[in-house]
């Protein structure tokens, strides 16, 4: 074979070559199309906000661009578009516009999600406005004509109502050019998470998805429940902090696969730790498959109820309109198609109103089921002895609390109160209501949730310690001093009932220990620290 | 008097510097003025020379990249897109680079392919034969590892199929693959190795083998070859490298650079979605170069395709001296040679091909 042929052999091989790589360059860069994420598409109805809010609030569109909503080309207007004639639209550089995005506006495309948080605990977490908290934010820390602990207090996370300034005829006064509609300094910004707004919707959906970048880590982290659930009264984040869960989470928080598209599921995208939302409100792997959870009914799956001075099981009612009602179990349950009468709390003329609305009961779910789809959660790591010992454990502590400190606490309040000692209408008066509030409300919550939440400290030292400390030492002493400004009967009556209450089993404990266990505890510290 | 001793007695500052380094500058001169066969004025013949050019701006650029680069599970795609978004000019380092590496890799393909079929790799040049076979694979890893530090969920992943094909080597397979992983699974000390590997033990063994590679060139002297009715005139049978064949490779330089700087702005280097080890992509995808050896283990078996990459690496490496004694023993025909390199250069291509077609 010639040198000149070979030649040709090598030009033809090369050529080959080429064309190969060509062919492998077109479709690779044909994949790599697809797969590329897409830039932000800016409609034409959003070409006039974007080209303008970049000189003048530039960040928030860099957010925006951001977010997977800019990639679906979802863009200004097709969330703050407003009808005209609505109370807080006007027109914005010829379009009309509101500032205030409710759940109602973002239902336009997310209407399952609207439809599930609307009827969730979260939704109505405005409602609690007339609760001894507000009391305290209002009066005892506030006085007449400011109420500022409560706006920058409270309202941030129970969301406010969302007023506007009126003339002296009663309409929404406007200003500016554009005539712009005033809203109530004291009301807006607010992004409580039960916000109760202009147009009859309640909640944000801000308060978790924060605009304008609407990022999922961000709503899967621990650290975004924890700017309201943390703090004296329900300190689920350092809880959650201090749990074998939340170490798990912060030291493998990149193996948690948080800014996974769509669902977020556990089991499947991720093992190594829950977050609030796991375990709250995500969808997780059961032996059938994924239980598809994703309700944005944060209480869904929680079977006791920790707030009030006493627990109690809670059951729920599903009424057929889809509205929901919280049963604690000693309220007895009604019937599938019993008709019911329903108090919904509704805003009227800017005030908060209970109504009183007949519905249709459609399903009844019991806490036992409510704890079964928590407990589909802790399947996912634990087995069934460790799930179900974990919840004797927690019972066994709300127990304790109820049964020693609440329900004895409880009691004695009451009898003040029909003895004419204290005033039902002035609930801060004395010390002792302080001391009993605390007791329940900061100390005892903190039990609850810790043991609810496999915090050892919370549960213990910040919790049951603080509550039999100030029992024993602030209550009781309280109640006999307060009972005694009321004569010496009352006096004796409380100094019986406190002596009858020590004198039970669970606190004959203060009078002395046996003495085999006296001598255990100094033997202890004498051959522990030679003291 | 040896050359040293002479620069020793030279008189000035002339002499006073070379005292102070005493180095036989003769020796470089004879080895500038290597007589250069009248055929390597065919731009073809200068493929060897293209991969060193091209190695040198792999250095460079990879110099800069590094600059800016932080080889951590938690940083490196972070740092790759700063480089590609923010960093001043990082763009078009990281597009130089890339794209370098693909031009390198083409390079060396096109350079075996003459080599391999202007029979110059026959005696008695068969080491430079292996000493290339060695560079070949150096390159290719070198591509491998440098694609999986940028740490995107096709390179991650690309990474993980090309550790379990590590791993699935006969007998050191499981040792290879851990050390390669740095633990039994592609973790946070994959990255790190990768690393390693990509700017220092791989750069360090280039410059080794390319070192040897030139040397032997230079003292076996480029093969000789005389095209039918392409003679040479008289006295310009052989040019002088320096600085006539050096001007040549000089303009292919220029030449490359402007291809380089033409593709790094049309195609610039982009930055796919960021690694998540949670996850496993629909498609797996490695770089071009491991098409053939990725079709090859859909259609075989993980262990299988391994040895028959294996296998044919090891025939390709020793051909030289494969083909000699097949020539010996069976008085091969002088067609034979062409028509296995073209049909294993065919498969080679098939393959490719074949893969990028596969979803």
């Amino acid at each position: 074979m010639t040198l000149t042929t070979k030649r040709y052999i090598v030009a033809a091989l090369s050529f080959l070559f080429l064309a190969s790589l060509l062919v492998v360059a077109y479709h690779e860069s044909k994949r790599h199309r697809a797969e590329e994420r897409p830039g932000p598409v800016v409609t034409a109805a959003n070409r006039g906000c974007v080209d303008c809010h970049r000189k003048d609030g530039p960040a928030l569109v860099m957010e925006w661009e951001h977010s997977r909503h800019a990639q679906y080309g979802v863009g200004c207007v097709d969330c703050h578009a407003a009808e005209k004639g609505e109370m807080d639209a006007w027109s914005h550089e010829g379009t009309t516009v509101s500032a205030l995005v409710t759940p109602k506006d973002c239902a336009r495309c997310h209407a399952r999600e609207y439809e599930q948080f609307s009827r969730s605990h979260h939704a109505r977490a405005g409602e609690i406005l007339a609760s001894l908290d507000n009391v305290l934010a209002e009066k005892a820390a506030g006085m007449p004509g400011n109420i500022a602990d409560a706006v920058n207090g409270c309202w941030q996370c129970h969301g406010a109502i969302v007023k506007f300034k009126r003339d002296a005829q009663g309409g929404i006064l406007r200003a500016g050019k554009e005539s712009k509609p005033v809203i109530d300094p004291d009301t807006w910004p607010n992004s409580g998470m039960g916000r109760l707004n202009p147009d009859g919707s309640k909640g944000s959906c801000h308060a978790c998805h924060s605009r304008h970048a609407f990022e999922a880590k961000l709503s899967r982290s621990p650290e975004n429940c924890g700017k309201c659930h943390m703090g004296p009264d329900h300190p689920q984040i350092e809880i959650y902090n201090e749990s074998k869960h939340g170490i798990a989470f912060y030291a493998n928080r990149d193996r948690m696969a948080l800014d996974r598209e769509k669902e977020w599921v556990l089991g499947r995208d991720y093992s190594a730790a829950p977050t609030c939302a796991t375990c709250h409100i995500s969808s997780y792997m059961t032996p059938q498959g994924i239980a598809v959870a994703n309700s944005h009914d944060v209480g869904e799956r929680i079977s006791w109820t920790l707030r009030p001075v006493i627990s109690t099981k809670l059951n729920l009612v599903i009424y057929e309109d889809g509205f929901k009602e919280d049963y604690p179990d000693t309220r007895a349950l009604p019937k599938v198609g019993d008709q019911a009468q329903t108090v919904e709390k509704v805003v009227e003329n800017e005030k908060l109103i209970s109504k009183t609305v007949p519905r249709k009961v459609a399903r009844v779910v019991t806490w036992e089921d409510r704890r079964k789809g928590m407990k589909g959660v802790c399947l996912n790591c634990h087995n069934d002895t460790y799930v179900d010992n974990f919840y004797k454990q927690y019972d066994d502590l709300v127990v304790l609390y109820n049964e020693k400190f609440a329900r004895p606490a409880q009691q004695v309040m009451d009898d003040l109160t029909a003895d004419g000692v204290l005033n039902p209408k002035a609930p801060f008066e004395h010390n002792v209501q302080w001391v009993f509030y605390e007791l329940w409300h900061h100390e005892g919550r903190r039990a609850r949730h810790g043991a609810s939440m496999m915090g050892p400290d919370y549960t213990h030292w910040h919790g049951m310690y603080e509550v039999a400390k100030h029992f024993y030492t602030k209550f009781l002493p309280e109640v006999v001093e307060i009972a005694a400004t009321k004569g010496p009967a009352l006096r004796q009556k409380y100094e019986q009932k406190v002596r009858q209450l020590l004198a039970q089993d669970a606190h004959v404990w203060q009078k002395g220990l046996k003495p085999e266990e006296a001598e255990a505890l100094r033997k202890m510290y004498r051959e522990r620290y030679n003291q | 008097m040896t050359p040293v001793e002479r620069a020793g007695q030279e008189a000035g500052l002339r002499g006073r510097l070379r005292a102070l380094f005493p180095f036989d500058w003769e020796l470089l001169r004879h080895a500038g003025a290597e007589p250069v066969p009248y055929h390597l004025k065919k731009w073809w013949f200068c493929l060897g020379g293209t991969v060193l050019y091209l190695f040198i701006v792999q250095v460079v650029t990879g110099i800069a990249l590094t600059f800016y680069y932080v080889p951590s599970p938690a940083q490196a795609y972070e740092s790759v897109a700063a480089i590609t978004r923010e960093v001043r000019f990082g763009w078009y380092i990281r597009s130089l680079h890339k794209w370098s590496a693909n031009f390198m890799i083409v390079a060396v393909f096109l350079h075996m392919l003459r080599v391999y079929f202007t029979g110059a790799y026959r005696h008695p040049r068969q080491l430079n034969w292996c000493i290339g076979f060695l560079l070949l694979g150096t390159t290719l890893t070198f591509g491998f590892t440098g694609y999986s530090l940028v740490y995107e969920q096709l390179s991650f992943w690309g990474a993980t199929v090309a550790c379990n094909l590590a791993a699935a080597v006969p007998l050191a397979g499981p040792y290879i693959g851990y050390f390669l992983r740095g633990g039994p699974e592609v973790g946070e000390n994959t990255l790190t190795r990768f690393f390693i590997l990509h700017i220092g033990v791989l750069p360090t063994v280039t410059f080794i083998l390319l070192g040897l590679h030139v040397l032997l060139i230079r003292l076996h002297g480029v093969t000789e070859l005389q095209f039918e009715g392409e003679e040479a005139p008289e006295g310009e049978r052989h040019f002088r490298f320096w600085p006539e064949h050096a001007t040549t490779e000089l303009m292919i330089g220029v030449l490359l650079m402007y291809l380089l700087t033409v593709v790094a702005l049309v195609f610039p280097a982009g930055l796919g979605e960021q690694a998540d080890p949670t996850r496993t992509p629909e498609h797996i995808k490695p770089e071009w170069y491991f098409y053939f050896n990725f079709r090859l283990l859909k259609l075989t078996s993980l262990q299988l395709s391994v040895v028959l990459t294996g296998a044919i690496g090891a025939i390709a490496f020793l051909w030289p001296f494969i083909e000699e004694w097949l020539s010996r023993r069976f008085r091969m025909p002088d067609e034979a040679p062409v028509i296995v390199g073209v049909l294993g250069f065919l498969g080679f291509l098939v393959l490719t091909v074949w893969e990028c077609f596969a979803a």
